[in-house]
């Protein structure tokens, strides 16, 4: 069953243990081959929309589809093998391994060992850091570094779509850039990307369509380089200064 | 002053007494590890070994270390049972906590099991080489006491070579480091949680028949072992394997070193001065925090 989305979060609700709900019936869609961005304040449920679509999270209720196919409900692994990739906010690595053992774990559930070479020699092209520091333990890398050994981990499986959980946080502005860089390169392989990014601003301009969240709904969506235009967005969530200019697009 | 020759005896001694501990501390300190759960019924269940030892020994007269092949599958199973269908209904939130009590409830039940079955009377098993030695460079060495040792040291490198070496191992060792990250890439952390905890038991497995080979048994044994291994995770820093084994054959070696001064009852101390001196300087322990992960 074919769609014209990748990924469709539909009417999600979801939340923590008997707390109040996070999401409130929430609907993202991701088209292939596109960088989809949420932003919204802290506490939007931003993290929250990533762990339902990869199966951390159960949602109450909702549906969430990977190519026209129904997952809901599924656990992170079956999630995995439908397609979706998470890197989590913060550090991820595996710290006290080497990024070798990293990037094949990421394969874990890949059993041929001539597709995981394959996979192995295509994220180092698309990371060379990866490949330089191939033998390194991971916890010694910068944290622009390890991002980018999760990116290539996440990366192993041949997702279709990838879920990226704030990639800048803790960066500085240069890492910051050569992560949302990495990003591009993604979707340029052909993975659609869903972002969650507190850096409003930096995230729009690299994505194809945003998404405001708030209180556990989307506000308000369109083309990423619209939104950055529209003043209500640029007064409330990207620091109170508005956008007079059209940033150009990629 | 005691001579230079009951001090190298008392070495010997301590290095072989050290490497049970080693053992039985890596199992306790992966429990930790994986899952976060303090294991107080770990030592019952090494009692429970030694008593399946003996009784087999004592059932079939055959040697009780063929009954490892037997209680390590039997301790693994029943430890993957006991991760599924108790310690999963924890409360992840309250399960450090809740894990000391509910462990410590499975070690008063078997250690009543082990009283209605075979009474309270000590036990000891006696085998054919049970009073045999030999002599290393002037130090007497029983023959028990170095296949017990050469038992835990076997098992404590084939611990070692599954956790480095194999795909349950990498599995475990990803689930300790991010337990999230693991599950996102593929790896069934719950499942592999059961088979640490499986580990772990089998590690008591081994211990128990090594311990049935030279000590006296009785059902409440588990309490004198409970503590000094406690002591031992927390002073190698909790959750580290090789953390807990180096400081189990330190202390191992101490413990032995100071009998000759203190006397056996005194000489036990030096677990609980040691795990009061580490709280003090290094409260994350010696292999703890960070390092923890490391193996």
């Amino acid at each position: 069953m074919a769609s014209d989305h990748l990924l469709e979060l539909v009417d999600i609700q979801a939340g923590y243990g008997r707390a109040a709900m996070v999401l409130r019936g929430l609907t993202v869609r991701v088209p292939p081959a596109s960088v989809v961005c949420l932003v919204g304040p802290n506490g939007a449920g931003k993290s929250t929309v990533l762990k339902v679509a990869s199966g951390l999270l159960r949602p109450r209720s909702g549906r969430i589809l990977v190519d026209g196919v129904d997952v809901t409900g599924q656990t992170p692994q079956q999630m995995l093998r439908s397609g979706l990739a998470h890197v989590l906010q913060g550090h991820s690595v595996f710290r006290e391994m080497t990024v070798a053992e990293n990037v094949l774990l990421g394969a874990y559930s890949v059993r041929d060992r001539s597709v995981v070479a394959e996979r192995v020699a295509a994220v180092q092209k698309l990371f060379p850091v990866v490949a330089e520091r191939w033998d390194a333990l991971a916890g010694l890398l910068s944290g622009g570094q390890q991002k980018q050994v999760e990116f290539a981990r996440s990366l192993m499986v041949s997702p279709k779509v990838v879920l990226l959980d704030e990639p800048s946080m803790g960066l500085d502005p240069k890492t910051t850039s050569i992560v949302f860089e990495q990003v591009v390169r993604m979707r340029d392989a052909g993975v659609a990307v869903l972002i969650v990014e507190q850096n409003a601003r930096r995230a729009l301009e690299t994505a194809d369509i945003g998404c405001v969240l708030d209180l556990g709904r989307v506000h308000l969506s369109g083309p990423a380089p619209e939104l950055l235009a529209d003043r209500r967005l640029g007064e409330i969530y990207l620091g109170g200064r508005p956008v007079t200019t059209v940033p150009e697009e990629r | 002053m005691t001579s230079p020759h009951l001090v190298f005896q008392s070495l010997v001694l301590g290095v072989l007494l050290g490497g049970l501990y080693a053992l039985l501390a890596a199992g306790l300190t992966l429990y930790f590890g994986v899952m976060r759960v303090v294991m107080i019924a770990h030592s019952a269940f090494l009692i429970l070994a030694a008593y399946l030892a003996w009784w087999f020994h004592d059932r079939t007269g055959i040697d009780p270390l063929l009954s490892l092949a037997v209680t390590v599958p039997l301790f693994f199973v029943a430890g993957v049972l006991m991760q599924r269908l108790l310690i999963r209904r924890l409360s992840p939130v309250t399960l450090t906590m809740m894990s000391v009590l509910l462990t410590f409830a499975i070690a008063l039940v078997i250690e009543g099991l082990l009283g209605y079955v075979f009474s309270g009377t000590q036990r000891r098993v006696q085998l054919g080489y049970s009073g045999s030695s030999f002599e290393v460079l002037g130090a007497r060495v029983a023959v028990v006491k170095l296949i017990a040792f050469g038992l835990a040291v076997v098992a404590l490198l084939g611990l070692y070579l599954l956790l480095k070496r194999s795909r349950l191992g990498q599995a475990l060792r990803a689930t300790i480091q991010h337990r999230d990250a693991a599950a996102l890439v593929g790896i069934d952390t719950d499942r592999v949680a059961g088979y640490g905890f499986g580990l772990g038991l089998a590690t008591a497995a081994v211990g128990g028949t090594a311990l049935a080979l030279d000590s006296t048994i009785y059902p409440s044994l588990h309490w004198h072992w409970i503590g000094p291994l406690m002591a031992i995770i927390v002073v190698g820093g909790l959750g580290s394997v090789p953390g807990a084994a180096i400081a189990a054959m330190a202390l191992g070696i101490l413990q032995s070193l100071l009998q000759l001064e203190m006397g056996t009852t005194w000489a036990q101390t030096v677990f609980y001065v040691a795990l009061f001196a580490t709280l003090m300087v290094r409260p994350q322990g010696f292999f703890g925090g960070r390092l923890a992960q490391r193996f």
